[in-house]
């Protein structure tokens, strides 16, 4: 096994909230008097220059900036568990592109390889931005049911990253799953990240897997790929951040930053069950 | 001195080991066997560039399978390999596509998807019947003539059941229709001698249409009698005859017409190849209708499915009265040919 591999891998397509998931748990666990299932433990040796700017942003209600490509940062955390055993955890913070990259491009930055071969997987999907696959005879169907009459518009060639989220993410685990980043069985926290954007609609975290990502559930399900698996809703932000280079300001954030203590905005869903420890999933993955 | 052995070019092969074709060939007539010296193998010399440092490792391309990389993944697991034959415009890829896409929205008649080495192939034959595409009807490329057969993967799950690793071969529609004018042409078939389900399409357009009719009928009937005569299948696989584009037959003013021949054409082939076969079904379906106000996608596949991952039965017994010798050189001679 590598020296270089973490503990613990987050892996997203672009704009799922990795950097958003980790700014998150590096605040919580280091909030005064948090209760959490993991907790901070000591700082070691290394630079936190990069997780506390994020942390920054996220207390601030601030939008993450894109995770620069073309270069990695492993951000590493000594935490503990509740009977007090050191867990050293580094998140390597990859940019999504190298994800989508990966399923347009069929190929992986020989760095990312150890990284990717993470014996436990946050994997986050956006539950807001979910790209449906859509059909021509369904959307005719209701255009015809509308009244509307259908304008030919300009015929759109195959590219890969028209694929469905699902496909997309389906194929990212089987890589994980394959040569050169297999290494076997192992546990992957499935993020559905945006949950207060999507409680709405009513359904616990599986059953929306179940739902707006069919194939990835019965991918997860069917365990060709001995995956270990559990699903989470993930609401990091609690609603709406403002991008700082538009100069956004909204209510609902404002109001996000009235809260009594920073770590309230989060939400974590495991089933009916609800709370703000986002550390919950890493505590499953690690035990 | 050079050390001279019979070798398979065929990396999945197993001939050396225990002396079996994988294609199925009978060994003096397998085309990857041949005499090979170690002599003859020049020592590839690694280019300069390849031994400095590579940044990016290609990962597996996604696309439909070449039949060495089909083989080798049949081995992983239990499979079923699914042959389809059908003239132009039958609707070959739109019901492999129908597949692919119906499990995109959950499980098809309790069959679950786990997994598929050609995601991507799956999603460019689909592409042109999303909305993705902008079309304003679902269109399906034609598969080219002339190359060689390629197969599309998926592992799937029955209910409570073991995995089955799924591969349908696509090849021309155009390439099979050939056979029938020259019976030389079936051995390039592979796909066909290796299935384990043939699926035979009848295009229902064609038959609805009374231009097209009789042809149809009478292709499907020469198409499978020649690939039967040139030992394209394997005695004792299983025959689907499926009735595509039924949405175009129900909004035709023959649907009943369309029926009963198509009747007639399943009757006829049992009749004639009952006892080739391991057994002989009739289906129908619209796998990508253009107004599904009538039909739903994809209707009637989920039964299909159910044919194509069904357990073979034991193959039919090989008849042997008609063998006057006593001599059990000659009663093997005569197996083996009926295996053939």
């Amino acid at each position: 096994m590598s020296n270089d591999r973490p503990d613990i891998s987050i892996i997203g397509l672009p704009a799922s909230g990795k950097t958003t998931f980790l700014a998150a748990v590096w605040h919580m666990v280091r909030e005064r008097d948090s209760a959490t299932a993991l907790q901070f433990d000591a700082l070691s040796e290394g630079n936190y220059e990069h997780i506390n700017s994020l942390a920054k942003r996220w207390r601030s209600g601030k939008k993450q900036q894109r995770t620069q490509t073309g270069g990695m940062k492993v951000v590493s955390m000594r935490l503990k568990n509740a009977g007090g055993r050191p867990v050293n955890v580094s998140f390597p913070d990859i940019p999504g592109e190298d994800f989508s990259g990966m399923w347009e491009k069929r190929e992986v930055d020989e760095g990312m390889v150890d990284t990717l071969a993470a014996k436990a997987i946050v994997l986050i999907i956006n539950g807001d931005t979910i790209r449906f696959p859509a059909w021509i005879a369904e959307q005719a169907a209701i255009a015809k049911g509308a009244g509307l009459e259908q304008r030919q518009a300009e015929i759109v060639d195959w590219t890969a990253s028209l694929a469905p989220t699902q496909v997309q993410v389906v194929e990212l685990l089987q890589f994980l799953m394959s040569v050169p980043i297999g290494i076997g069985p192992r546990r992957i926290a499935v993020l559905i990240s945006a949950w207060d954007q999507v409680e709405a609609e009513g359904y616990e975290p599986a059953e929306l897997l179940a739902v707006n990502l069919p194939l990835l559930d019965q991918y997860l399900r069917n365990g060709r790929d001995p995956w270990e698996w559990r699903v989470w809703g993930v609401s990091a932000q609690g609603g709406i951040y403002e991008d700082q280079e538009k100069d956004e300001q909204f209510e609902e954030t404002a109001a996000l930053r009235e809260l009594e203590r920073a770590s309230d905005r989060i939400k974590v869903v495991d089933g009916k069950d609800v709370s703000s420890d986002i550390t919950l999933p890493l505590e499953w993955l690690i035990n | 001195m050079a050390t001279h052995q019979e070798t398979c070019a065929n990396t999945d092969c197993r001939f050396a080991i225990d002396g079996k074709c994988v294609e199925g060939y009978p060994l003096s007539e397998c085309p990857h066997l041949s005499q090979l010296s170690v002599e003859d193998i020049e020592e590839a010399e690694e280019p300069k560039a390849a031994r400095e440092a590579v940044r990016l490792i290609n990962l597996y391309l996604g696309d439909a399978l070449n039949r060495i990389q089909a083989s080798s993944l049949q081995r992983r697991r239990l499979s079923r390999l699914v042959g389809i034959i059908g003239p132009n415009d039958s609707g070959k890829t739109s019901l492999l596509a129908s597949i692919y896409d119906l499990l995109q929205e959950g499980p098809v008649a309790n069959v679950g998807f786990a997994g598929s080495s050609t995601l991507v192939g799956f999603e460019k034959v689909c592409h042109d019947a999303r909305a993705a595409s902008r079309r304003n009807t679902p269109h399906m490329e034609r598969t080219s003539a002339g190359a060689d057969a390629a197969f599309f993967h998926l592992d799937l799950r029955l209910a409570n059941s073991d995995l089955i690793a799924l591969f349908i071969g696509d090849r021309s529609g155009e390439d099979y229709l050939a056979a029938a004018d020259n019976l030389s042409r079936a051995d390039e078939f592979f796909e066909l001698r290796r299935a384990d389900v043939v699926t035979l399409l009848v295009n229902g357009e064609h038959l609805a249409s009374s231009e097209h009719r009789h042809e149809a009928k009478a292709v499907s009937q020469q198409v499978v009698d020649a690939l039967v005569e040139a030992g394209s299948f394997r005695r004792g696989c299983r025959l689907a005859i499926v009735l595509t584009k039924q949405d175009y037959v129900l909004g035709s003013p023959h649907a009943e017409r369309v029926k009963r021949e198509f009747d007639g054409i399943v009757d006829a082939l049992l009749e004639r190849h009952g006892s080739y076969f391991g057994d002989i079904e009739g289906f129908i379906v619209a796998a990508s209708p253009k107004d599904i106000t009538k039909l739903k996608r994809g209707d009637g596949v989920d039964q299909l499915l159910l044919f194509w991952l069904r357990a073979d039965a034991p193959p039919p017994s090989v008849h042997t009265e008609d063998i006057e010798s006593t001599r059990m050189i000659d009663f093997l001679d005569s197996k083996r040919k009926a295996l053939v």
